[in-house]
Formats: structure tokens, sequence, C-alpha cells
């Protein structure tokens, strides 16, 4: 090591609380933009992969974000419903697979969601427990809901009630646990997966109850009179579905006009896209058809100036950071005025005392970039599993 | 509380992310092709069209038990998830195998092969209506599900599982076309058959044991009754009495069954004038032969007993 980085090397260990500041302050200065440049790159993946992953989303007219957002990620208040004729029609266009979702109820804070098994598929969600619902009153449930839950295959949860106020609302329906899906890091983790049957049944739109055209259900009868039964408040309603009950479960009216609260268009191609799209343009039309992906950059231009103001604190902070350090360097240089001298008297030419002084400087910037590239290589490799963890 | 958090967290970050996002538009692959069709089937007509017209190319089946009329069957759970495994499921529809309405079926797979001519399925009459709770009346009514006892009906079903077929393995779309073809030509001879059966018979009164040949009746224009009786039940005394009581406002000569009758059942109709013959919905596979040669044996019977009852008024 050459003189004058070693008295450079020598005094800054000597000072070794006030070198650590300098050092953590270049290393912050220099990490946060760099380092938030990372994660933000690697959050975009994280978040919006799963819009650009969702061709086309159809639904009510209204709030197009609210759509999106509790269609993707179960996380706005219901959208307007719309109803199932929604699905037949997109089926019977030839131009996309329709997957309907009615997203309203809740097992405690998890969200139900009635689908069908094709989302499984569109998702690429894999089961780590049991198997797909196979029958109304089954759910699969995803891997971070099990955890909360404590439930696996075999198990049962809860539908929660609406409001504890509406007696005669949609009451709680017990669902049997029949699969548990592997983690896929994605808002799916968190629901619970019903056919969209079931989600009517809680909703109240099927019902079971005992046969009332048996004389066992005499009780329940209030009068029989040319085929039509009617039934006093004791006839019984099932809350749970069991392979004994089941075949006593039914719908009424037509089921065209049951709601859902969106319907996933996955188009054959990039034509067929277009042409769906076409269909929801007419100006009388009552749905409206959206891109994930194009609602959401929507929104994140938006919301463009907030990000802005972000950027803006960082490089005032930054200044502020540099000005003090370079306040610092020259204090210092004021309070080493009797040692500089002293370095002049015992030989040492101005020249070599700027070397050791510019060293001094050289090594806190170093140590701080070199801190703060380790920092960025830190936040790259766990930066994912730090969004995952922060928003599941 | 932990929304609250969550989408905090999530607006937070989107806040972050706005310079960054260009997405682009993901398609789904395409399925898999290669291999014969794993076709699962609701009821036995369906599983003979269904070979007759995919040959060698499907591979059909029909999980019911023989024993059991699939119409009413309803399997469990892990039968389903063996039916959603399969490629495609061909359904009857005219809420045939109610079991379907509560199973979670794979849309995408269902054939639906009556929703052609769903418009002029048969609106059961004996719907029981009932009432409980705050949504008032509602009815249990139900559709005559029997479709391809109409020979026509039977073709257009045909059709459906021809053109589901050809949309799943288009490169076998000629072998098909051929297959249904042939099924059609046999079709067109049953039904030339029955037709004339129905022309000889003309408004003379017939009698069905089971409110089951709804669309044979319309097909045909036959004048006909429904009973509720099982051919495996002896029929007891209140059934006999609304027979006698039905019998002459309707004289008819002979009754449908289903299967064969109970041998008491048989020669206590004959006293009154009513002959038995066997007319097999054939719903699940038949003990012996296919579905086609059931239906010319149903029409055989029916030419052989229009014969006899005129040989008898005749003498």
């Amino acid at each position: 090591m050459s003189g004058p980085l070693y008295l450079a090397w020598r005094y800054l260990l000597y000072h070794r609380v006030k070198t650590a500041i300098l050092v953590t302050s270049i290393m912050l200065i220099v990490f946060l933009p760099v380092g938030l440049n990372v994660l933000v790159g690697q959050s975009a993946g994280e978040l919006t992969a799963r819009a650009e992953a969702t061709p086309l989303l159809v639904g009510a007219r209204g709030s197009a974000l609210e759509l999106v957002l509790s269609s993707l990620y179960f996380e706005s208040d219901a959208p307007e419903t719309t109803s199932y004729v929604q699905v037949t029609r997109m089926a019977q266009s030839g131009f996309a697979e329709p997957i309907p979702l009615y997203v309203r109820f809740y097992v405690r804070k998890h969200p139900i969601v009635g689908t069908t098994l094709e989302y499984f598929d569109f998702r690429g969600l894999r089961l780590a427990a049991g198997r797909r619902m196979a029958v109304l009153g089954e759910c699969v449930v995803g891997a971070r809901a099990a955890e909360k839950l404590s439930v696996a295959p075999g198990d049962s949860v809860v539908s929660s009630p609406e409001s504890v106020f509406d007696l005669a609302g949609v009451y709680p329906l017990k669902l049997r646990v029949v699969g548990v899906l592997a983690a896929s890091h994605t808002p799916d983790d968190l629901a619970i997966f019903i056919d969209l049957k079931t989600a009517w049944i809680i909703q109240g739109f099927g019902h079971g109850h005992q046969d009332l055209t048996r004389s066992g259900a005499d009780a329940a009868v209030l009068s029989r009179e040319r085929g039509r039964i009617v039934a006093n408040a004791s006839v019984v309603q099932y809350n749970e579905i069991t392979q004994a009950n089941i075949d006593s479960f039914h719908f009424h009216g037509d089921l065209a006009k049951y709601p859902v609260t969106a319907v996933i268009a996955v188009p054959h191609d990039e034509k067929s896209r277009v042409l769906l799209m076409g269909r929801y343009e007419a100006p009388d039309e009552s749905q409206q058809i959206v891109r994930p992906s194009a609602v959401m950059n929507d929104l994140l231009s938006t919301i463009l100036t907030v990000q802005s103001y972000v950027v803006a604190a960082i490089l005032m902070v930054a200044v502020a950071t540099l000005a003090t350090a370079a306040l610092v360097f020259m204090l210092s240089l004021r309070l080493r005025r009797g040692e500089i001298e002293t370095m002049i008297k015992i030989g040492g030419s101005r020249r070599s005392v700027a070397a050791v002084l510019t060293s001094e400087v050289v090594v806190v910037l170093a140590l701080g970039v070199m801190l703060a590239g380790g920092l960025t290589l830190v936040t790259s490799r766990f930066g994912s599993a730090a969004i995952r963890a922060l928003l599941l | 509380m932990r929304q609250a958090l969550t989408r905090a967290a999530l607006v937070a970050w989107l806040t972050l992310l706005a310079c960054s996002q260009q997405a682009d538009e993901k398609l789904p692959p395409v399925s898999k092709q290669g291999g014969p069709l794993s076709v699962y089937v609701v009821n036995y007509p369906l599983q003979y069209f269904a070979e007759r017209i995919g040959g060698e190319h499907v591979e059909v089946v029909l999980p019911a038990p023989v024993d059991i009329d699939p119409a009413y069957w309803s399997p469990g759970p892990e039968t389903v998830a063996i039916y959603q495994d399969a490629d495609l499921i061909l359904l009857n529809g005219a809420g045939y195998a109610g079991w379907t309405q509560r199973a979670s079926l794979p849309r995408a797979k269902l054939v639906d092969t009556s929703a052609s001519f769903s418009d002029r399925s048969i609106a059961l009459q004996d719907a029981v209506t009932h009432g409980h709770g705050p949504q008032g009346d509602h009815s249990h009514q139900g559709t005559a599900f029997t479709t391809w006892l109409d020979p026509t009906l039977a073709s257009e079903q045909a059709q459906a599982i021809a053109g589901a077929f050809a949309g799943a393995r288009p490169q076998h779309a000629a072998v098909f076309r051929a297959g249904l073809a042939a099924l059609e030509t046999d079709l067109r001879v049953l039904d030339a058959r029955l037709a004339k059966f129905a022309r000889s018979l003309g408004d003379a009164p017939i009698l069905f044991s089971h409110p089951v040949y709804q669309y044979l009746e319309r097909r045909y224009g036959l004048n006909g009754r429904s009973l509720n009786w099982e051919p495996d039940e002896l029929p007891d005394e209140a059934m006999w009495w609304e027979l006698r009581k039905l019998l002459p406002t309707h004289p008819a000569r002979f009754m449908l069954w289903e299967a064969e009758p109970l041998a008491a059942t048989r020669p206590r109709l004959r006293v009154l004038g009513v002959r038995s013959v066997v007319y097999a919905p054939c719903g699940n596979t038949p003990a012996e032969g296919d579905w086609l040669e059931v239906m010319l044996q149903n029409a055989s019977r029916l030419e052989s007993i229009l014969k006899a009852t005129e040989r008898k008024s005749r003498s």
C-alpha cells in the first residue's frame, strides 16, 4: 500500500464512528435509487404479470378498475353483477373461452371465488393435496388460506354471512375441503374456490330441502292442492351439502339470469380478441370489455404524479446528504489544520498531503458504493420474496 | 385491517411501477392433440351414437352401472372427477341426468347434444309447485328427456356429436362424417318403419306404462295416455281401478312397457282387452345387441302386435 493511501486508511480506522456515518450515508444515497429501481423492476413482474396473463374481462358497465381489482386480486368491493347469459354469449361467439367469476362471499377474510374448473388450468394452479371440486358443496383452498385456516382435505370451512343483521339473507354454507393448491405466490393463494353453482347456493338461488311431496313432510306443509304445495317456515333447508342430501338441491328460475361478477375471456387468437372486443363496442351495449393490462397501466398513469413526488423527494435527500458529506469533509479539513501543518513541517509536500486527504474521500466513497452494490444484489435476490410477503 | 394494509401496499407499489409498464398480450397455449378421444357419456344411446360416428378414433365410456337407469343415477365425487378428465362429455340435455347440474364439469368439454332442438323439448305436465320462505312459489317442473325415441331428434343429437368430434379432431373429420352418414341412414330406416306403423295404427288409442314416450308420441302423432306403472312392480288395486275408469274413454288395445312386465300383470291386462308390448327406451346398455337392434326389435314388436290386434278385430 502506498504512503498516502496507508495514512488515509489509518486515519479512517482511527475515526471509526465518523467514517461509518459517512460510508452509511453514501451507501444509502447510492442504494436508494438503484435498489428501488431493482425492486420496482421485480415488483413490476409480480404485480402486473397477472393483469398481462388475463387477456380480457367482461362485466357490467361501471368502474373498469373495480372490475379488474375484484376479478384479478379479489380485493375491491364486488362490482356490479352481470348475468350468466354473458358466458353463453361469449362461448357462442366462438371467439373466446369464457371463465365466469363470482367473487362476493368470504370465509373469514378469505375471498370465496365461484368459478369453473377452467380457471385452474387458465391460471396454471396445481394441487398440493386432494383433488378439484367435483360436486356442489366442495371447495379447493389456496395454499396460504389453508395455512391460515388450518384446513386440509377432509376438513370443512363455513362461508361468512354477509350481514349479522340480515337474518333472512345469505345464510352460511358449510363447504367441504377436497383439495389444497400449491403456492402460486398470487392472490389465488389466499382464496377459496368453489363451483359457480355452489356460489349461487350461498346466494340463495338454489337450495336443498326435504321432499315436500312425501307424506313425512306433512308437518312442514300448509296446503296441498292440484300440484301446488305451500310449506310453512319449518321446512328443513340444508346448510351443508352431503352425499345424502345432494340430490335434493335444485335451482329455481332461468340459470342464464343468475349473477356473475365478471367473465374472463380467453381468445383463441389475436383476430378473435379484436373481433370479440368489437362485439362490446356498440353504444347500446350494457356490458364492458376491458384489457386488464390496459386498466392497470391507466391506473399507473393516473398516479404517476405521486410517483414523481417520490422521485423528487429521493433526489432532494440525495443532494442534502451529499452536501452534508461535503460539509463534513470541509469541517474536517479545518479541524485538521494543525495536523496538515505538522505533516508539511516534517517534510511532506503539499501534493502528498493533498493525496492523503483525497485518498480518505475516495476510500469513503468507494466503501459506500461497494456496500450499496452489495445491498442491491441482496435486494435483487430476495426482493421478490419480500414483495410477495408484503402483498399476500 | 389486513385488507386495508394490503390495499395500501398494492397502491404504494403501483405508484412505484408507474414508469415501467408496457404489457405484451399473452394468449393461452393451444390444447394438445393426439390419440383417441376420451369421451364420457351420460346414457347408452349417446354411447352408441358416439361409437358409430367416432369408430376407432374415440374411446367412449358410460360409467353408470348397467342395472341402473342412467337418468336417475348419481355418481359419487370420484366418478365425477373421472368425467372431468375426459376430452369430451356428451350430455343428453333436456334435463336428463340431473346430477350434471350438481357436478363441477369443465364447461368447454360439455356437449349438449339436444341444444339444437331445445325449443322443441316437451315440458312435463305434472310439475309440483311449492312455496316457502320469502321467495314465494317455485316449480320443480321438468322436461321429457327420452329424446332419442324420436329418430329425427336422435339424428340431430348424432350431428351434434359428429360436430364436437370434428372440432376436437379435425384431421378425422371425414371419418366422422362417414360414420354419421351411416348412422343417419339407419335412423331414417327406423323412422320409416315407425311412421308406417303409426299410419296403420291411425288414431287408435294406446297406453304407455310410464311417461317416457313423449317424443315417440309426438313424432308419430300417437293417441297415447301415460300411466305410472313399473314393469317390475305389481299394480295395486287403485291403479287397476284408475285403468278401468280410463278405458271407456280411451279404449286402448295395447300398452307399451319399458321392460317385460311381471307375469301376473300381463294376463290381467288381457282380461281388460289390453295387450302388453315391450318398447325398451334402451337408456342403458342392453343385455344383448345394441341400441339400433333394440329399436328395430321395438318396431317389430309394434308391427306384430298391430297385426295381432287387427286379426282379432277382423275375427
